[in-house]
């Protein structure tokens, strides 16, 4: 019955693992070791076995195109659907717009992130008995606030019924069972929840209205998205595998949810009913429109607060004894630094969305520039101004900034271990394994030889057992051993000048400007945006057989100069967001 | 602070108590039908009352030491382990909190679950030690993954393995089944498993309550028009028909994800429709608070009352989370326990651990004050297991696990006695625990950590 593991990606990961043994330190990921032509585990694991940290700076080196240019390219074939529970934002956005107007905002099972996504905690995690309470009781006084106000009800409604089930309530069950199911119901949901308002209104029919909408809020209809497609008869006999595609109510829900990460309106719904969702072009027109409203830009936001992982930076803490600069506030400036510089790439038309990581440019209020040390004319604790960084300066891209320097360092010291960890892991999709059992992963104490904290890391990695991932993670950790805990910019650790020299995969650098220069041209870095966008929007891992997909949407980013906005049409009209495999049966 | 004279008299279960108690309950205005109580067999009506189960959690273990009890090493003092075993011992430093309960401890036990080499990384106390504590099991090895500390159970934990099991409740559960709750909201990492510890099952988390307000609401705000309560209900008898169609639709993952949704939906209907089993003995409205000491106290008084008025007989009390990241600033304590463990703060650990203990004792203290007219109190029909997830956070070691075994549990425990098997089994606790309540346990544990025996001197 405890059988099921949801995450078909890690029987892979396990392979490598196994492969690579205790002292190696893989670094794939979600890169290019299926490239080969490895489609199974084994297969993939015997690739990545044969290199470790040489093979990977290979990787990092070579253009993409080329390691495919052997072999031909591996077909996509979809992997399994999910059901994901709607998340707190989704079902809250989803009632304000089934209802409209206020509503009191019920408490709910909170969310998970496993793998930085919330889609993915959605799609992995049983709902609690408690979280189950929750719905019931929002069900409930969600609809007692609607049907209190009778203006308001009536406005639902669109008509005053006599009887709980007579011409006027039946046809509301059929209109609102349709938006808040995202699909029409059929006949036996019609009469089920014309059955249940007759049955429990008393008399009352706005009760009885009432009573069946709130059962509908908690059908596992309305609380998980259902996207299980329907048989592409063409593309399955085109495979050995059965492809089935997202119908057009199904694509509707998913177009909706990621780029309004709310319910689709009445123009999208209309556009699923009338076939337009079934091709690219009307995907396409669909995806602008919504592209075009300013919920995109918050729902975008979202996504990006997620793979950069910013949730942490609600955790930071800092003695203002040791850091005076360190505000109240300040955590939160650069959480919004971030979303500036954000919403500045993804606004900005045909904006490479990659010079996040390499920007001079970005947005600070008085406490950031006191930070950074910069002018900031006319910002204040709560405006933030525009700002060129200085061009001789050491900062540039969101790895020389507050939120990256901070939420990846300790109270009272950095940790390049933590930020190489974080580089490794979020920007450029690689997997960092855990530390043997039983090792001691403390860094020792200062002794008479080591000075800085670079130094007891470096010999904490003298211990061959210790070396293999740490050589991996700590040097390019060490090019932001300027910044301090709070992103401060530092010359002395410890009394001893700083040495922030380091390399990635090979490539010996000087500091963490370099590194932007060096992340600039890394294919990874867009590769790994990608990916986590699929992650997102699946709400899953990646399964191997799906990165050729993968790859042609990043060759699509590729082609649009790296627009972020490009990438999302790109990604709504390509194969891997619009088909998906039969679900597995026991 | 007490809602209760220590010596308040107790008319049972099924007979509600009417007015103020202790200057600051109140009475809810319940309509209270004769016929509508519950069918309780005579039975389960015995004088000592149904015993109860409560889990007590601490994170990060105790202060790192060399040799233990009376055989004291070289390096920092064993506070924790006491120097002699049997009844009757003197407890030590870090026990001292919880001696006026004389709590029995077993000290020695170990994970005895065998590490899966792959994925590595699940030797790692924080998971294997916590998660041996709860299950008897080793975490799920599919889909673990270090780097991102995902980390689920293969079973339910044992507050839910004993809240389901036909031996504990029967046919006649009470209103809720179980309570969860924690203290602090601190949680080692963001990804979403760490800040709780009880499981159903593999992603199957009850999350605790952690605002002693929404706990209040649970136990005490009950609506009392029936009839529109019995309209929910009924309405979940639709929501299941509308599922039929889309569970065969399903996967088999997603099947039973599916499935124990609808199970809960039908403890909730099964709440709905239950006119009694509310407790008309309220407590004042709780206020939160942001220290640790007040806020569990006040928790542990709603417990209290939830158990003495048979809305629950099973909880578990998180007051901090595996490997917690909280920080004891009141304690001088400069950076989030982890870290501080790490850093080999012992010092800090050790009043860290201390004022735990100094928790524990006082969620203790209000379940000692409820006494029923013989005397008995809730504690003295409980068994409350407090445990971590290691036996000392420096090193992460899992060898010396903290384990206290509080309450009499009517009898079936023998307090006051310190039980010292070093390198034993932990899943000893599970069966002594399990045999204590009633339940059928020919053996527990599992992939390596099977016993079929329980710890001799606690059971009585």
């Amino acid at each position: 019955m405890w059988s099921r593991a949801p995450y078909p990606f890690d029987r892979r990961l396990w392979a490598l693992g196994l492969s690579l043994g205790l002292a190696g330190c893989y670094s794939g990921g979600s890169g290019d070791e299926t490239d080969g032509g490895a489609t199974s585990a084994s297969a993939s694991a015997s690739t990545t076995a044969s290199g470790s940290a040489s093979a990977t700076a290979g990787d990092s080196e070579g253009d993409s195109d080329s390691e495919t240019g052997e072999e031909p390219p591996l077909p996509f074939i979809p992997g399994p659907p999910t059901l994901p529970r709607l998340t707190v934002s989704q079902y809250n956005n989803t009632v304000g717009d089934l209802f409209g107007g206020p509503l009191p905002s019920p408490a709910l099972e909170p969310d998970t992130n496993p793998y930085l996504f919330f889609n993915i905690g959605a799609a992995s995690t049983t709902v609690s008995e408690v979280g189950v309470q929750r719905y019931e009781e929002a069900a409930e006084s969600l609809t007692q606030a609607v049907f209190a106000d009778p203006a308001r009800r009536e406005a639902l409604v669109g008509c005053v019924p006599e009887a709980a089930d007579d011409a006027c309530a039946a046809g509301f069950i059929e209109t609102f069972g349709r938006r808040a199911m995202r699909r029409p119901l059929t006949a036996e949901e019609r009469q089920r929840w014309i059955g249940i308002a007759a049955e429990l209104a008393d008399g009352d029919p706005w009760q009885g209205l009432r009573m069946a909408v709130s059962g509908m809020l908690q059908s596992p209809n309305f609380l998980y998205r259902v996207e299980l497609g329907e048989v592409d008869v063409e593309a399955s006999a085109a495979g050995d595998k059965e492809v089935r595609r997202f119908t057009g109510w199904e694509m509707a829900t998913r177009l909706s949810y990621l780029l309004w990460n709310t319910t689709p309106d009445d123009q999208l719904l209309a556009a699923a009913e009338a076939g337009l969702l079934d091709t690219s072009v009307g995907i396409l027109g669909e995806a602008e429109r919504l592209l075009a409203d300013p919920r995109a830009a918050t729902t975008i936001q979202a996504f990006f607060a997620q793979y950069l992982d910013l949730g942490r930076l609600a955790h930071v803490e800092r003695d203002p004894e040791l850091y005076p600069l360190y505000t109240p506030g300040l955590a939160e400036a650069m959480r919004t630094e971030l979303e500036l510089l954000v919403d500045d790439f993804i606004s900005r038309e045909g904006a490479d969305i990659r010079g996040l990581f390499t920007t001079r440019n970005t947005f600070v209020n008085s406490d950031l520039a006191a930070v950074y040390g910069v002018d900031a004319p006319g910002a204040t604790p709560i405006t933030f101004v525009p700002v060129e960084l200085p061009e001789e300066g050491p900062r540039a891209g969101i790895l020389t900034l507050g939120a990256f320097l901070t939420m990846n360092a300790h109270a009272t010291e950095t940790s390049p271990t933590l930020r190489g960890r974080y580089l490794r892991e979020r920007v450029l999709c690689e997997t960092v394994p855990a530390p043997p059992d039983d090792v001691d992963t403390n860094i020792p104490e200062p002794d008479g030889e080591a000075k800085t904290l670079r130094e007891r890391l470096e010999q904490h990695r003298a211990d061959p057992t210790c070396a293999g991932c740490h050589a991996f993670i700590d040097p390019p950790g060490f090019l932001f051993e300027h910044f301090d805990s709070i992103g401060s910019f530092r010359d002395l650790d410890n009394g001893y000048p700083i040495d922030s020299t380091g390399e990635l995969d090979g490539k010996p650098l000087n500091d963490a400007r370099d590194l932007a220069g060096a992340l600039a041209e890394d294919p990874r870095v867009a590769r790994c945006m990608v990916t986590q966008l699929y992650r997102h929007t699946a709400g899953r891992l990646e399964v191997p057989e799906e990165r050729p997909g993968l790859r042609d949407v990043e060759e699509a980013f590729k082609a649009a100069g790296y627009s972020y906005r490009e990438l999302l049409l790109a990604f709504v009209t390509s194969e891997a967001f619009r088909t998906v495999a039969t679900p597995e049966a026991e | 602070m007490s809602f209760f004279h220590s010596k308040k008299k107790r008319l049972g279960r099924r007979t509600f108590l009417r007015g103020a108690v202790g200057g600051s309950a109140v009475a809810l205005g319940l309509p209270l039908l004769d016929a509508m109580l519950p069918s309780r067999t005579a039975a389960a009506e015995d004088l000592a009352g149904d015993p109860l189960f409560g889990l007590f959690y601490w994170a990060n273990g105790t202060p790192w030491h060399a040799g233990h009890g009376a055989e004291q090493g070289a390096g920092p003092a064993d506070l924790w382990t006491p120097a002699e075993t049997g009844p009757g011992y003197t407890p030590s430093e870090l026990l001292a909190p919880l001696a006026a309960h004389q709590v029995s401890v077993a000290t020695g036990l170990e994970p005895h679950t065998e590490v899966p080499l792959q994925p590595p990384g699940q030797g790692d106390g924080h998971m294997r030690g916590f998660m041996v504590a709860m299950t008897g099991d080793r975490i799920r090895p599919e889909g673990f993954d270090h780097p991102s500390h995902t980390l689920t159970a293969l079973r339910p934990t044992l507050d839910q393995y004993i809240a389901k099991h036909a031996d504990f409740y029967g046919d006649a559960p009470p209103r809720f089944r179980s309570l969860e709750v924690g203290i602090s909201g601190a949680r080692f990492h963001d990804y979403g498993h760490w800040n709780a510890i009880s499981y159903n099952g593999p992603d199957a988390q009850n999350p605790a309550i952690m605002d002693p307000a929404q706990l209040y609401a649970k136990l005490f705000n009950v609506p009392d028009d029936l009839v529109a309560l019995g309209r929910r209900a009924r309405l979940i008898d639709a929501i299941h028909d509308d599922a039929k169609g889309l569970r065969q639709r399903l996967g088999s993952g997603d099947k039973q994800r599916l499935d124990d949704h609808l199970d809960h939906l039908r403890e909730i209907q099964r709440r709905l429709e239950l006119t009694s089993g509310t407790c008309e003995l309220a407590p004042a409205m709780p206020a939160d608070s942001g220290d640790v000491l007040l806020k569990t106290a006040t928790v542990a008084e709603l417990i209290a009352v939830a158990l003495h008025c048979d809305l629950t007989r099973v909880f578990s009390f998180m007051l901090t989370s595996p490997a917690t990241t909280h920080s004891f600033a009141n304690l001088g304590v400069p950076d989030g326990m982890h870290k501080t463990c790490h850093d080999g703060a012992w010092e800090n650990v050790r009043k860290i651990t201390l004022y735990q203990m100094q928790a524990f004792a006082l969620l203790l203290d209000a379940m000692a004050a409820i006494k029923d007219p013989m005397e008995n109190s809730l504690l003295d029909r409980a068994l409350v297991y407090g445990v971590s997830e290691y036996g000392e956070g420096w090193k992460h070691s899992v060898k010396e696990m903290p384990v206290v075994l509080a309450g009499g549990c009517n009898g079936a425990i023998n307090r006051g006695v310190h039980v010292r098997e070093p390198g034993g089994n932990l899943c000893k606790v599970h069966t002594t625990i399990l045999r204590a309540l009633g339940i059928e346990c020919p053996s527990y544990g599992f992939n390596g950590a099977e016993t079929t025996e329980h710890l001799t001197g606690i059971l009585a």
